[in-house]
């Protein structure tokens, strides 16, 4: 069974169809990265999935939860337990600039009181190594580099132990020679099996480490596949005209 | 008239010596200390208890209770759109004057000033602490929202340092303000530092009680700016 399960997904701001009947899955392990021309609903849709954005219409089922079906929402006590099951990973990071590394990291399992201070601790310090900032545990988010701030902003989505990683365009507001540092960790986690959502500009990143590619356009998903076929070989004249666009 | 003539034309002679030496400093400075320790408590209480009070105002405003909302609304702005002196003159001389109930509200004139400043100041810093709440990114409560903090817990450990921080520089500068509006007490008639640089003034006929005041608030401002400085430094978070 899928972990994800989106159908006929709808959102409008006033007369602007933003989603459009959005269907799709999302199966453990999979990597899908999202891609499609700016103000295509990308954003919107994955937004959606961890209630940050209120649908119009359709349904969203996490694991065996619905999060909202046929357009009614859960009890508001229960949204929060299904989209914890999911992380999400911002474009401009969102770190909390008030705290440390190491404090953005502990602040939210602190809170929850899910795990003692020990082994909170344990993990924080196993995932700064991980994404190779050690030295930096105690450093203000001010003091790093986008790319690590977005590492860090990876630690701490998966310090709550998610079973989905969402990304909103992780890299597009890093500098081109900071992109690679952050695609190796999302690599690193691909690797070990984790669920990923993408939405990314990164053709080259969607083509090695994504294995499914979904196509939006004007709130619509146009296409989908492997990205061995979607990226090299299009079969809808949208999607041919966005990637000679992005690969030139 | 002569020795005015005096004091404009050549403003060395008017300093006259007596008044520059150790023995007057010594017999004046002792009440203007004690003016000064007016000044001093009644700066304290009133950023102590407008601070606290101008930030539950901020959160009022936010409230999406909308009668209280507009009620604190219309408080800051009669609180900022009124002179302080006519809130201090209200409240010393114009409460006791109410009929019926007129006589129940005559207060102690320093309590009455305390009060004063202390609701009036606490529109002003709701003003700034609304401010700093403005410049919060949105990506903050969302990235909160993302990692299961609840509202309660998002405001209190994300939004409210951030805010602090972020309204630090107002909040020195309003401080500062607020010494130097102390001087307000001398229209109620509570004897404060300005009160007894005036008096001898008058008395003895010397500017120079004038200038004592002047540096005792540059001193108490001194200190007070460090102080944020300080705190400012303190809170960089880099």
């Amino acid at each position: 069974m899928a972990i994800i399960e989106v159908s006929n997904l709808k959102k409008s701001y006033g007369n602007l169809d933003v989603l459009k009947q959005i269907t799709f899955e999302v199966n453990k392990k999979d990597v899908v990265a999202v891609i499609g021309p700016s103000g295509s609903g990308k954003s919107t849709m994955l937004r959606s999935l961890v209630h940050l954005e209120e649908i119009d219409g359709g349904s969203i089922r996490v694991a065996d939860d619905y999060l909202v079906k046929d357009g009614v929402y859960s009890k508001p006590q229960d949204l929060k337990k299904i989209t914890s099951r999911m992380g999400m990973v911002f474009q401009h990071f969102n770190l909390f600039p008030h705290l440390t590394v190491t404090e953005n990291l502990e602040v939210a399992p602190r809170m929850l009181k899910r795990e003692s201070p020990v082994a909170i601790r344990h993990r924080s310090t196993e995932l700064l190594k991980k994404i190779g900032l050690t030295n930096r545990a105690d450093a203000y988010p001010a003091n790093l580099s986008g790319g690590q701030k977005q590492r860090v902003a990876i630690a701490r989505a998966l310090m709550l132990n998610p079973e989905i990683l969402l990304f909103d365009e992780p890299t597009s507001a890093l500098d081109p020679e900071l992109t690679g540092e952050v695609l190796k960790v999302m690599k690193d986690l691909a690797e070990e099996h984790m669920t990923m959502v993408i939405v990314t500009h990164e053709m080259g990143f969607a083509k090695d480490v994504a294995n499914r590619v979904l196509f939006m356009d004007n709130g619509q998903i146009i296409e989908s596949g492997h990205p061995d076929d979607l990226l090299t070989n299009p079969q809808h004249d949208r999607t041919r005209a966005f990637l000679n666009r992005s690969f030139n | 008239m002569k020795q005015n003539r005096i004091s404009f034309g050549n403003p060395v002679l008017f300093v006259e010596e007596q008044f520059m030496s150790a023995d007057y400093f010594k017999t004046i400075i002792v009440p203007m200390l004690q003016g000064a320790e007016t000044t001093i408590l009644l700066f304290l209480i009133a950023i102590a208890v407008s601070i606290p009070l101008g930030f539950l105002l901020t959160l009022a405003v936010r409230s999406k209770f909308k009668p209280l909302s507009l009620l604190c609304q219309g408080y800051i702005h009669l609180m900022r759109g009124t002179p302080l002196l006519l809130q201090l003159l209200f409240i010393c001389f114009g409460l006791p004057l109410i009929p019926g109930i007129g006589q129940y509200l005559v207060l102690d004139r320093f309590v009455a000033a305390a009060l004063g400043f202390t609701l009036n100041y606490a529109a002003y810093f709701a003003e700034i602490f609304r401010g700093g709440l403005l410049a919060i990114d949105k990506g903050q409560y969302e990235a909160s929202k993302v990692l299961g903090l609840s509202r309660w817990q998002t405001t209190r450990k994300i939004i409210l340092p951030q805010m602090f921080r972020i309204a630090l520089p107002a909040v020195a500068n309003e401080s500062v303000t607020l010494v130097k509006d102390t001087a307000l007490l001398y229209a109620v008639a509570v004897p404060e530092l300005l009160h007894f640089a005036e008096t001898a003034v008058n008395r003895d006929f010397t500017i120079m009680p004038f200038f004592y005041a002047g540096v005792i608030y540059l001193i108490i401002t001194f200190v007070l700016s460090m102080f944020f400085r300080w705190l400012e430094r303190r809170f960089k978070f880099e």
